[in-house]
């Protein structure tokens, strides 16, 4: 098995520092954003415009080429709402290291984004619901059923849509946790990939907190069989247990020094 | 149904490291395919073929010494190594070095390395006393000396890389080779400690050790093995140094191969089951994952070249 994929999420235009320095083409706090995550370990890095409607293509251009220029082609996963932007950020983007990913198509209007990532050869988030969250399995089943089979239609690798079962939050869906688990280990079974912001289940919890309860879901859905998680890789708990994880899993070959690869 | 042939590909491949100077260095690694699966790849180097000589002078070997006649001092010596067919490289193995053994001294040793270097213009590995204590000292004074010549200095271990590593990778710019006593998990970890020293990674390979053929040998298999599906398969960059396994010094000290004729009349000629043991031993090293072998008669050396180049 391929090791677990850490797409960095702090690339977000919801960070005033960030959005700031994407309205003003500002190359340096993005850039030590990047930094920060590379060096944390993050395979993948998340650049989230928001809706970016009257600028987005230019923007999303930008944000890739100085992403890619300065970090060797790192792979990116493009997040926006903005599908002109998505394609304008491929247009420009290079795969040495890996596909873009679109992030994200839905079961409901956002589903046309799979069609995108299907013309432009890209990997594509599929978010199991479509208006709200799904109210059982066999809801976001039914979801990834249909998305897979349109991708497929489309010529895509089964492979190259990431499910992703929605991540709940546990304070208020505490009874749901089990139910998201078991999802993944549906998706596994089907030999399909997934991912999902999984510090969602951890939302409004005391700031210590966060990373323990990361840490636990992350090590329960590996468990299950997940193969990607948006993350903050700055976390270092979180990242210690993905990669102890991606050691039991067989993953990745144990070496002593393994926390610092 | 016609049979379609799927090539198995990966989108990684061993990293190349060149040892030696000019027309005859040669370059280990470079491929992306499992060992001699040239159906699924081009494997772009083939794998190499180093002759181990010794300070001690030559081996009580009656091929050995056949070949090596009128041979007198080591810079001889090595240039007759060197011509041996099927060579690609020499490798000094520096055993007079062991303070258990001939003790010999490191002025001395070096005055040895430089001779031989001297003599060859084939590539150069040198390989240590197996005296941590000794290695520490020996091997940074071999890499002083061999400057400009691109050597392979072997090897750095768990207890000696800082020094050993330091020396041929940073200060003199030599090859490195990390060692481990098949034993995958420190093969590994070598590799991430030496390139936290700053050594290159292409200027490391692995010794991840061998086994004379039936003495626990399928832990040699499963380790290299191991190695390659994760250098490949799985993109591991702190596995994808190209293995240099020395060969003889491992077979020619089995009862197989020292048994005389008198003990074992029904084993046969003691050379014919050294060199067995030799041949065996190679090959299957470089069936599991070797890019380059070491050893020592020449109809070894002869032998395995010639098989090298029928699989490529």
């Amino acid at each position: 098995m391929a090791k677990f994929v850490t797409i960095g999420e702090r690339i977000h235009c919801i960070s005033p520092v960030i959005r700031k320095a994407m309205e003003e083409r500002d190359p340096e706090p993005i850039l030590k954003r990047a930094k920060e995550q590379l060096d944390a370990g993050a395979t993948y890095l998340d650049v989230n415009i928001g809706p970016a409607e009257n600028d987005g293509e230019d923007l999303m251009k930008w944000a890739v080429k100085l992403l890619q220029e300065n970090f060797d082609n790192v792979p990116l996963a493009l997040d926006t709402a903005n599908k002109k932007a998505i394609e304008a950020g491929i247009s420009v983007y290079n795969r040495s290291k890996g596909k873009p990913i679109v992030n994200s198509a839905d079961a409901g209007g956002r589903i046309e984004n799979i069609d995108l990532a299907a013309a432009n050869d890209a990997i594509v988030i599929a978010l199991c619901s479509a208006e709200g969250i799904a109210k059982d399995n066999d809801e976001r089943m039914m979801h990834c059923q249909n998305m897979l089979e349109r991708g497929m239609m489309l010529g895509m690798e089964p492979t190259d849509l990431w499910f992703d079962p929605l991540f709940l939050v546990v304070k208020g869906m505490q009874e749901k946790q089990m139910e998201v688990l078991e999802a993944i280990k549906m998706f596994s079974d089907m030999g399909l990939n997934s991912t999902g912001g999984l510090s969602n289940n951890s939302n409004g919890m005391p700031k210590n907190i966060r990373p323990i309860m990361d840490s636990a879901l992350v090590a329960m859905a590996m468990m299950q069989g997940l193969t990607s998680a948006i993350v903050n890789p700055c976390d270092l708990r979180l990242m210690e247990t993905i990669k102890s994880c991606d050691v039991f899993k067989n993953n990745t070959l144990y070496a002593d020094s393994y926390l610092e690869l | 149904m016609p049979f379609n042939r799927k090539p198995q590909k990966f989108n990684a491949s061993i990293k190349e490291v060149t040892i030696g100077c000019g027309e005859k260095a040669v370059t280990l690694g470079g491929e992306s395919v499992f060992p001699f699966y040239t159906f699924d790849g081009d494997m772009k180097n083939a794998p190499k073929v180093g002759v181990e000589i010794s300070d001690m002078g030559i081996p009580e070997v009656a091929g050995i010494k056949a070949y090596y006649e009128g041979c007198t001092t080591m810079a001889e010596i090595a240039k007759k190594a060197a011509a041996m067919e099927g060579a690609d490289f020499v490798c000094l193995r520096l055993e007079g070095g062991d303070p258990n053994g001939a003790n010999k001294s490191t002025d001395e040793l070096v005055a040895i390395v430089k001779e031989v270097a001297d003599a060859i213009d084939v590539p150069l590995a040198v390989e240590g006393s197996k005296n941590v204590e000794k290695d520490a000292e020996l091997l940074p004074k071999v890499a002083e000396a061999l400057q400009g010549k691109n050597a392979l200095i072997l090897s750095a271990r768990e207890e000696d890389y800082k020094a050993v590593g330091a020396a041929a990778g940073l200060a003199y710019d030599q090859k490195v080779g990390a060692e481990s006593a098949v034993d995958i998990n420190l093969a590994k970890q070598l590799n991430v400690v030496v390139t936290q020293l700053g050594v290159k990674p292409e200027s490391i390979v692995m010794n991840v050790g061998t086994a004379a053929a039936g003495y626990g040998y399928e832990y040699v298999v499963s380790t290299m093995d191991r190695i390659k599906a994760a250098a490949l398969s799985q993109g591991d960059a702190m596995l994808q140094m190209p293995i240099v396994t020395p060969v003889s010094s491992e077979t020619w000290n089995v009862k197989e191969a020292m048994a005389s004729e008198a003990d074992m009349p029904e084993w046969g000629p003691v050379e014919e089951r050294g060199i067995s043991m030799e041949i065996m031993t190679a090959a299957a090293d470089l069936a599991s994952g070797s890019d380059a072998v070491i050893v020592m008669h020449p109809q070894t050396v002869a032998t395995i070249s010639k098989m090298i180049k029928d699989l490529m």
